[in-house]
């Protein structure tokens, strides 16, 4: 298949793109900069090409959309205030469909996140599914959630309008090499974890393994049982919050030292943040995200995850075990990288260092 | 969106309540308007739109707003807005503010309403042929601190204006940040003062709110580009204008932090200072004490004020209150002017004035 990437700069895309090219699919990346490419070690040959756009211009994307199979949307805005992820989520999505259409492209994996749920409306140790409700008031959530549900819809509507196949894959916590760490854990600081919870799930997904759900997911968008479908994308026996904790801890080298909070502590806490200020402040006080209920339960809540309906629709299992995937991410490689080279596509990563945990995965 | 509309037949002036507003453009600085707008009782939040159907929706959903649109034309013609606020980036004022003007409603735009006078002036013009008015958003004439000095200066208490600081510094070349986004530039790179244009309006107005009337200036301005990045005409502004007695200096740069935004007003009898991006009033005048307790006591009371200041500066911190403050009083002041058939605010000649001096910034026989 021709497969355009968007997003293919960044963590999870470079190894989309480096397992969509080990499956023998050609590449078309779309890059911001035309320097990520000799960073990333792709080389443009016969099954990889690059296409330099801002997916926030609509200007030029038909060209750069047209003659592919099928388009797996992984660029998003991560970061800055609700216009920022706006424009770098939603307007970015809004132009993308647009020119699938004019370049008659009826193909779409859009990659979204396990955020989209409302956690504040789960009960505790209950089982996330596909099914678990979505956000309705993503105001007092995050620009993150609020964005990944707007795209959502966009990709959903649109797709169903124009009658294509498309999937959306929410991701649960990606992880890998130089991201290890997520804000589910807690607040990290130099030297010291705060750790909120401990019997949390951490519905985490191997990089690698989450590569290969979305190639598989665009090979086989056509089939009765996969499109129009949405699949939660978490690996199998997710660990808790304590054990990934201790699993990092172990590897490192100082060792951070891991505080630990108990949920109970964290949600009385947020409880009375949101008393004080509706009480005393009228309601128009800035808290700290940590205690926003919303957001706290998002990011601690004792959860359970289910991967089922992925492994049974699409056939994918991950390859990786939690074990397997760290000593992937912290191993000192010498043979190009954990992500497999393609023909154009080395996947050169830096050595690992034992200090490397960067990034909110 | 510059086809003008034909909707010459309604009244001069709507005087109807609510008014009917409606916002184009729906980016960061429309969440300030929109507050407004969604609160205020004499402002029926008709409309908003946005070249982005979904920045629209949630605009319209979290303020309220009646309907969203991504068409500013058929907006104009399905609202039928009393009022129309341009939060667009500056290049596209123009065309929108005729359009509105057109359309039969009053205008409030943000800075700078026209990328030269000229251009200014022909929307002027627009208007009074419309019946309509126009407003450009100098919001930070109504920052407590700014009001606060020209009270000072009214009074006689800095004596007669002699000196007037305007001084901003803003990371605008910081890597990832809007506008030095080499993949997205910003559009104000394509204004006639590049990115500084965005900001020039803000140090011109309040340098003249303490100028004299009706002088005719003295112009030096130095634009320089002290940055490597080809994306920047200009990344700092150092200018003298001097009108009558008074010399005033205008000031950009990108090159000292932290950001800052300082007024400074300095008379015969003493001095006044602000910064309104962390609002504090430094006052120091003859005091009672006579001249040789005067600097004590004017360290003591300033010393209390900016204590006072950090307070207040934490409690605006925790109760999300911007440097935007005086984009309430302004647009307060504007709906009563509307709803009342008085001058607005910012008057035709504020903004004249303004558009004046950034031209004048700009010539080629004031560059140094």
């Amino acid at each position: 298949m021709n497969l355009l990437v968007t997003g293919a700069n960044g963590f999870l895309g470079r190894h989309v793109v480096a397992e969509a090219l080990r499956r023998g699919h050609s590449v078309r990346a779309v890059v911001r900069s035309a320097g990520d490419v000799p960073r990333n070690g792709w080389r443009p040959g016969a099954n990889f090409s690059f296409v330099q756009a801002d997916l926030r211009r609509r200007k030029g994307l038909s060209d750069a959309v047209a003659g592919v199979d099928a388009v797996l949307h992984l660029a998003a805005a991560k970061a800055g205030d609700m216009y920022a992820q706006y424009g770098g989520t939603v307007v970015a999505t809004e132009n993308l469909l647009a020119a699938m259409s004019e370049a008659r492209v009826r193909r779409i994996v859009a990659i979204s996140s396990l955020s989209v749920y409302d956690y504040l409306k789960m009960r505790s140790f209950s089982v996330l599914t596909e099914s678990s409700p979505l956000e309705t008031d993503a105001f007092d959530r995050d620009e993150y959630a609020h964005t990944k549900l707007v795209q959502e819809r966009l990709v959903r509507d649109h797709a169903t309008q124009e009658g294509w196949n498309f999937v959306i894959l929410r991701p649960g916590v990606i992880y890998g090499k130089d991201n290890l760490w997520t804000a589910r854990l807690g607040i990290r600081g130099g030297k010291v974890w705060l750790r909120t919870g401990a019997w949390a799930k951490l519905p985490l997904a191997y990089v690698e393994n989450c590569a290969e759900a979305i190639v598989t997911a665009a090979e086989r968008a056509g089939e009765v049982s996969v499109k129009g479908n949405v699949f939660n994308l978490i690996d199998d026996k997710p660990p808790t919050q304590r054990q990934y904790a201790r699993q990092l801890q172990r590897r490192m080298s100082p060792r951070p030292i891991i505080v630990p909070v108990a949920w109970t502590v964290m949600r009385s806490l947020a409880r009375m943040a949101v008393l004080t200020n509706k009480l005393l402040l009228g309601g128009r006080a800035k808290v700290p995200g940590i205690f926003i209920p919303a957001r706290l339960h998002a990011r601690c809540k004792p959860l359970r995850f289910d991967n089922a309906r992925i492994k049974q629709s699409l056939g994918w299992s991950p390859r990786y075990s939690l074990e397997e995937a760290l000593d992937r991410s912290f191993a000192v490689e010498a043979d190009g990288g954990a992500a497999g080279a393609g023909e154009a596509c080395s996947a050169a990563q830096d050595p690992a260092r034992p200090d490397m945990i960067k990034g909110a995965a | 969106m510059s086809t003008l509309l034909d909707e010459h037949s309604r009244p001069a002036v709507p005087r109807r309540q609510p008014l009917r507003a409606a916002v184009i453009g729906t980016g960061k600085i429309s969440e300030e308007h929109l507050r407004f707008l969604s609160r205020d009782s004499r402002v029926e939040l008709a409309a908003v739109c946005d070249l982005s159907p979904s920045l629209a929706k949630y605009a319209a959903t979290r303020f309220k707003a009646a309907a969203a649109f991504s068409d500013s034309v058929r907006m104009l013609q399905e609202a039928r807005p009393d009022v129309v606020h341009v939060l667009t980036p500056p290049h596209t004022h123009w065309a929108l503010v005729s359009d509105a003007l057109n359309a039969g409603a009053h205008v409030v735009v943000e800075k700078p309403v026209a990328p030269t006078n000229a251009k200014f002036r022909e929307l002027w013009k627009l208007a009074e042929e419309r019946g309509r008015r126009i407003v450009e958003d100098h919001n930070y004439r109504f920052n407590e601190p700014i009001l606060a000095i020209e009270e000072l200066v009214a009074a006689g208490e800095l004596g007669d204006v002699r000196e007037v600081d305007v001084r901003m510094a803003l990371p605008i070349r910081k890597a990832g940040g809007r506008y030095a986004d080499e993949n997205l530039p910003h559009p104000s790179h394509n204004l006639p003062a590049g990115v500084i244009h965005e900001f020039i309006t803000h140090l011109c107005y309040l340098a003249l709110r303490f100028l004299p009337a009706g002088e005719m200036w003295r112009v030096a301005a130095a634009w320089s580009k002290h940055g490597a990045e080809a994306l920047f005409k200009y990344d700092d502004l150092d200018a003298l204008v001097i009108s009558g007695p008074v010399h005033a200096r205008i000031r950009f740069t990108s090159h000292c932090g932290p950001d800052c935004f300082a007024v400074t007003v300095r008379g015969t009898r003493g001095w006044a200072e602000t910064d309104l991006f962390q609002p504090h009033l430094r006052v120091v005048v003859p005091r009672k004490g006579g001249q040789q307790l005067s600097p004590l006591l004017n360290h003591l009371l300033n010393g209390a004020n900016l204590m006072g200041a950090s307070v207040r500066g934490f409690r605006n911190k925790v109760m999300q209150k911007t440097p935007y403050e005086g984009l309430r009083t302004f647009l307060d002041q504007t709906y009563a002017a509307l709803c009342e058939d008085k001058p607005p605010p910012v008057t035709y000649d504020d903004m004249d004035r303004a558009s004046r001096l950034v031209d004048a910034l700009l010539e080629d026989g004031s560059r140094v």
